[in-house]
């Protein structure tokens, strides 16, 4: 007769009541799906929102006071709300020991009649074709590249601007209102940012096009070892400038995403608590069932001990498939997931939202073989401390 | 018969996965052209009317290469560029007075010298022109094509009369009632031609789209 080993015992039980079991691995991987995909969340939001301020390219933008600087504004605003600095500030800025580099810009907003039924904006923006494709080198094209003459009627497309406007490189492109033709150059690949709305000319020929000498922002790349609160302080300093500091943006998104996270832990918390519950109500279930049985086990022969690492065993093999197929649908439905949460968030970074891991799938498998020991451990004991003769004489009462 | 039921429940959940990852990547397709403000512009292109149903539909899922082949054929031009291929969803409205369909509009992406522009019909249950409308226009003459005297010129005609028309050479032969729409602009001829061809271009799919193809047996007897 083939002597069955303590797992296989354990397995058998567990097959005896399918459905029951299957319920209970289900409400695990429930609780394993949500603890990934939100770890995951965790460490992807924060890895794309860190690509997407290096790919900015700069760390600080000095604008003009009062000067709206983003493309909602600029939207709602047109251009009237565009206010100018003297170039002669980007040459102080440059001469700051902080400053590994920078580059003006000269934003325009112009009204274009033909935009839908009552016409609509059109921003263009002026850099330096020698500094700005510099800072921006992580900025991928579709198709061409940057201008290269600093006055050349050249214009570099963002993706969805060229898409909506059916640019592709070698067409042309009017101006609205200044009736200025330029050849589009190029054409960027989607970026999830700004850029992707935005049409790119020379500065000198945006300056020269609409008769400006003025410039709007200038983008700083700052120096690694550099203190940017006091270099923003002495920025400050500046006459009628504001500065920007994306690592002050990058905080304020990270103390907001991380609110809405504690919100979410807990909930996670309380799935996993749930599933607790529901596995030692399961195992509990289980062993009172069991009554007669263990009974006869323990005369047969079995010690406490066995008995108690039958019942842990079935808990451990219920968590772990659980946790195994909970890390699996988190594989399955990450793409969704980001899906999801970009449409929840007000600002979601380009890039993947969710970042799942074999060091996050082993962590959570390890928590939820925690889980599975901890909740194992009443109901494994409880069989344990079963007294053969109460649970055959209790059998034959009922 | 209990063991395949059993079965059942862990593979529907992991197709329901499956389907939703499917779902999730599907979103991602082009974008096609829509009225921007359909409430209002659906009651201009048809005073009277009390109603709309939105439709969306694609060449790839109603029939794939061989649809757009077909298409091309009926064009007489390749489809090219971001806004001509198979899988851009094209939003077609239905326009309903109570309960009844009095007619149709549908927009379509043509581009044109300086960008792209948008040309949206209304048409009636036969597929004649009824409206016509430039949504989005760029373009020198902008003004000109915007004005309501080019437009009147495309009313009254239907998928038949632009089978003779040549969207390639700008030419129609012999000479009909497509040759007789007069280019505001001269200078703009490349922007003329771009709209005349998104009206054929228009036209063709909302005959293969909405109207089941009634145009399509005088094609094949006067292809361009």
């Amino acid at each position: 007769m083939k002597k069955l080993s303590v797992f296989e015992v354990a397995w058998k039980s567990l097959l005896r009541k399918k459905t029951r079991s299957l319920l209970t691995i289900l409400g695990i991987a429930m609780a394993a799906w949500v603890l990934v995909s939100l770890f995951g969340f965790n460490r992807g939001y924060e890895a794309s929102l860190n690509k997407d301020i290096d790919n900015l390219g700069f760390q600080m933008l000095v604008v003009a006071k009062g000067c709206p600087y983003e493309a909602a504004t600029l939207m709602l605003k047109g251009g009237t709300g565009l206010k100018y600095m003297d170039p002669s500030i980007a040459a102080a800025v440059a001469a700051e020991p902080e400053v590994d580099g920078v580059t003006p810009m000269l934003m325009q907003v112009v009204f274009d009649p033909n935009k839908g039924e009552s016409g609509g904006v059109a921003a263009f923006l002026g850099v330096d074709p020698v500094s700005f494709p510099k800072m921006k080198s992580a900025l991928p094209f579709k198709a061409g590249g940057w201008f290269t003459q600093p006055e050349a009627a050249e214009a570099v497309f963002g993706y969805e601007v060229a898409e909506l406007e059916q640019r592709e490189v070698g067409d042309l492109y009017l101006i609205p209102e200044k009736e200025v033709e330029v050849k589009v150059v190029g054409i960027l690949e989607r970026t999830g940012t700004q850029d992707d709305g935005t049409i790119f000319l020379p500065l000198q020929a945006v300056q020269k096009i609409f008769g400006l000498k003025e410039l709007t922002s200038i983008g700083i790349k700052v120096k690694k070892d550099a203190d940017m609160k006091a270099f923003e302080d002495k920025l400050y300093k500046l006459p009628d400038v504001q500065v920007v500091s994306l690592s002050q943006v990058k905080t304020t998104i990270m103390t907001l995403v991380s609110t809405a996270r504690v919100m979410v832990f807990s909930i996670a918390l309380i799935a996993i608590l749930i599933a607790m519950m529901g596995v030692i109500n399961t195992v509990l279930m289980s062993v009172m069932e069991r009554r007669q049985e263990i009974g006869i086990l323990k005369s047969m022969g079995a010690m406490a001990g066995d008995v108690f690492k039958l019942v842990w065993l079935e808990t451990i093999i219920l968590c772990i498939g659980g946790g195994l197929i909970g890390t699996g649908m988190a594989l399955i439905t990450a793409r969704l997931t980001d899906l999801l949460v970009r449409g929840l968030l007000p600002y979601s970074p380009s890039g993947g939202l969710v970042s799942i891991d074999p060091g996050l799938v082993l962590m959570t498998l390890g928590v939820v073989t925690a889980i599975g020991l901890a909740s194992g451990v009443y109901p494994s004991w409880k069989a344990a401390r079963m007294r053969p003769l109460d649970t055959i004489r209790s059998e034959e009462e009922s | 018969m209990r063991t395949r039921s059993r079965g059942g429940l862990p593979a529907f959940l992991i197709l329901a996965a499956l389907g939703l990852g499917l779902a999730a990547v599907a979103l991602y397709a082009a974008v096609g052209c829509d009225l921007n403000d359909p409430d209002r512009d659906v009651k201009r292109l048809f005073p009277g009317s009390t109603g709309f149903k939105t439709l969306y539909v694609s060449i790839s899922k109603r029939g794939g290469d061989d649809l757009l082949k077909k298409i091309e054929a009926r064009l007489g031009d390749n489809f090219t560029g971001l806004f001509e291929t198979a899988d851009v969803p094209y939003t077609m409205y239905e326009v309903y007075r109570g309960a009844d369909l009095i007619g149709y509009i549908h927009g379509v992406n043509q581009k044109g010298t300086y960008g792209g522009l948008q040309v949206f019909l209304a048409l009636d249950l036969q597929g004649v022109i009824k409206g016509f409308y430039f949504q989005k226009l760029t373009s020198k003459a902008g003004k000109a094509f915007r004005d309501p005297a080019f437009g009147v010129q495309f009313l009254g005609l239907s998928l038949e009369d632009f089978y003779k028309y040549d969207v390639v050479s700008g030419k129609e032969e012999p000479p009909g009632p497509v040759s007789r729409i007069k280019n505001p602009e001269p200078d703009s001829e490349k922007d003329f031609r771009a709209a005349l061809r998104a009206v054929k271009k228009n036209l063709i799919l909302v005959d293969e789209f909405l109207l089941g193809n009634p145009h399509l047996k005088s094609f094949q007897g006067h292809p361009s």
